[in-house]
């Protein structure tokens, strides 16, 4: 399966939420990989804790493959190379995870037909290989969007499942943004071949950095400001709804949380259970929004 | 070289075999088989059915004028032709080599590419061919990247399973994922007329195998690239049943996440085993070789039994559980 992760805007911890459903994936024992496709900003090797992703590697990343200077895309295993010791102890029952990085220095391109081809080619292969295939865009529109709802519009990729999900922070001018960018990737999707429909069925959207009143981080605002915070939140369900991205489109939800915002890293069992500086909530949301990725029952109608 | 320009016999013969199921639901019968392995319309593919289900494409060829790999960094340039092949066995399993056979010398000059068509197969050196440093430099393990202007038959074989791949006759839903595994392979003539011999066989983690072989020089580069495959074949099937079973977790996992995982092995996997059933009969005591040590058809049965114990545990189970269901 393909999960394309795509956000209206930055700063919605689009990167870090996906490598983290990556590795939820992975200790659920499916095979994972996650393609660093944020050609713009590569960052995703930090998150997994393997910042000289590239040393040694040269120029071998997704950028150079998809150019065409190299044929095999470098592939790292991140439960042998992260430099975080907690999840260097692979657990028994896990699958693979797998990082297929940016090039460092690549930048945002113009993709052709020639990247095109060899995007669908990576796609096949993957697809022959691991159960999960995450697939990290950029914010925005970008050619890298363009390529991949390209590339999966192709009859030899129409028999793959592709799930769509869409991070967006939770305040008008993202839910607008959001909804802006589904209808644009769904519009121009129609116009590559895609079925309208069955693309917009596989849209679904991720609340990011939602500010739960009640929740350990916001136990402390005064009475008036959880008050007006909860009416706020009502207000904001309806413009959600109005604008088409209402409850039954919405995946799940990620509360605020530090350990995301701050470090970017993955959120382990021991981050929660053991030095417990990530939240329970967070931890919680990420275990639901991993196993309604790969569930059916919460795909399907646009 | 010599004045009439016959090309010497081969010293040096090289190739890279990739081995991966063949991505699509159900395995194909012979007509199909040849359907997807048509690269050349002048010429068929050879389908075989006994003993098992084989295919076989016809050779297409790459023109190249690169660097070959060398162990000490000596810069050999070669021009001609690399050969590439599909094969398909049992219409499950798919495998592209992609090989050549050089000589130990060619003219200094680079000819007209008349000069190389005529020689399908054949990377002719400028000058002498160093054929141990190159044989050690395209076995090398380290060589993580193919330097650009250097001979990269990895991306040859690679480009032709990709464009198998996009065969409208497969629909990419496979039954199982499994990895592709890569084989390089190098072989030098034997020494004063010894028994072909296999010098070196290694492992590597991410899927990289690489052979060198000792072979009697009158052995024809297709049959060498025959034996590899059926090695390749061969090892794929232990890598891959291998990873599908440790990914069980024994005595933990319920019934249905075990046969979800042994079911698809026995469908479409544990038929396949067959040793030697195509290779050169100058070749196939190569195999004798692989029986003994590291043992290939020992490690086969025990994983075949520990499928059948698997099963038979599961049936014993399955009416246990009916009887206590509500």
């Amino acid at each position: 399966m393909l999960v394309f992760a795509a956000s209206d805007k930055g700063g919605t911890g689009r990167s870090v939420t996906s490598a983290n459903l990556a590795y939820r994936r992975a200790l659920a024992g499916d095979e994972v990989c996650y393609l660093d496709f944020d050609f713009g900003s590569p960052t995703a090797a930090a998150v997994f804790g393997i910042p000289r992703v590239l040393d040694g590697f040269g120029h071998q990343g997704l950028h150079s493959y998809l150019w065409g200077t190299t044929d095999e895309p470098a592939r790292i295993d991140v439960w042998a190379s992260t430099e975080r010791k907690t999840l260097r102890n692979r657990p028994s029952g896990s699958g693979r995870l797998v990082l297929l990085p940016a090039d460092r220095d690549g930048g945002e391109f113009v993709t052709d037909d020639e990247s095109l081809h060899r995007c669908v080619d990576l796609f096949l292969r993957l697809n022959a290989e691991f159960d999960v295939i995450v697939v990290d865009l950029s914010a925005g529109r970008s050619y890298a969007m363009d390529m991949v709802l390209r590339a999966t519009s192709r009859p030899e990729l129409r028999s793959v499942p592709a799930r769509w999900l869409i991070y967006h922070r939770w305040t008008p001018q993202h839910v607008t943004a959001a909804a802006d960018l589904v209808s644009g990737i769904v519009k121009a999707g129609a116009d590559m071949g895609h079925e309208e429909e069955a693309l917009a069925g596989a849209i679904r959207f991720v609340r990011a950095a939602v500010p739960a009143v009640g929740s350990p981080l916001l136990s402390q605002v005064p009475s008036t400001t959880a008050r007006w915070m909860r009416a706020y939140d009502e207000k904001l369900d309806v413009m959600a709804a109005n604008r088409g991205i209402g409850k039954t489109r919405v995946l799940g939800s990620v509360p605020l949380e530090p350990v995301l915002l701050i470090c970017e890293q993955l959120i382990t069992d021991e981050d929660v259970n053991g030095s417990r500086i990530a939240n329970k909530a967070t931890w919680q949301a990420l275990v639901e929004l991993s196993e309604r990725l790969t569930d059916d029952a919460y795909w399907g109608q646009p | 070289m010599d004045a009439t320009g016959e090309t010497p016999r081969h010293v040096l013969t090289c190739g890279e075999v990739r081995t991966g199921l063949l991505p699509t639901r159900h395995c194909l019968d012979g007509r199909d088989a040849a359907r997807l392995l048509a690269l050349r319309t002048d010429e068929q593919v050879r389908v075989s059915e006994r003993p098992n289900l084989h295919a076989r494409s016809p050779d297409v060829l790459t023109g190249v004028d690169c660097r070959l790999p060398t162990a000490n960094d000596a810069k050999i340039r070669a021009i001609g032709t690399v050969a590439a092949r599909a094969v398909l066995t049992e219409g499950r399993v798919l495998q592209a080599t992609a090989y050549f056979s050089a000589p130990a010398a060619g003219l200094d000059q680079r000819q007209p590419w008349g000069y190389y068509l005529v020689r399908p197969g054949v990377l002719v050196p400028l000058g002498r061919l160093p054929e141990q440093a190159v044989a050690a430099g395209f076995l090398a393990r380290d060589r993580s990247a193919v330097p650009s202007g250097e001979l990269g038959l990895g991306s040859i074989a690679e480009g032709l399973l990709g464009q198998l791949s996009r065969h409208p006759l497969l629909d990419h839903d496979v039954p199982f994922k499994s990895r592709r595994t890569r084989l390089r392979w190098a072989a030098l003539p034997v020494q004063d007329s010894a028994d072909a011999s296999i010098e070196r066989f290694t492992l590597d983690d991410d899927g990289l195998r690489t052979i060198e072989l000792r072979l009697p020089q009158s052995t024809e580069p297709a049959a060498v690239a025959g034996l590899c495959e059926d090695l390749a074949l061969h090892d794929w099937l232990l890598t891959t049943v291998v990873q599908k079973l440790d990914g069980i977790r024994m005595g933990a996992a319920e019934g249905a996440a075990v046969m979800n995982v042994v079911r698809p092995l026995v469908d479409h996997l544990l038929h396949l085993w067959m040793p030697s059933a195509r290779v050169d009969r100058t070749l196939s005591p190569l195999w004798e070789v692989l029986e003994t040590e590291p043992g290939f058809t020992r490690q086969w049965q025990t994983l075949v039994q520990r499928i059948r114990d698997q099963l038979t545990l599961q049936a014993i189970a399955a009416p246990a559980e009916a009887s206590t269901a509500p």
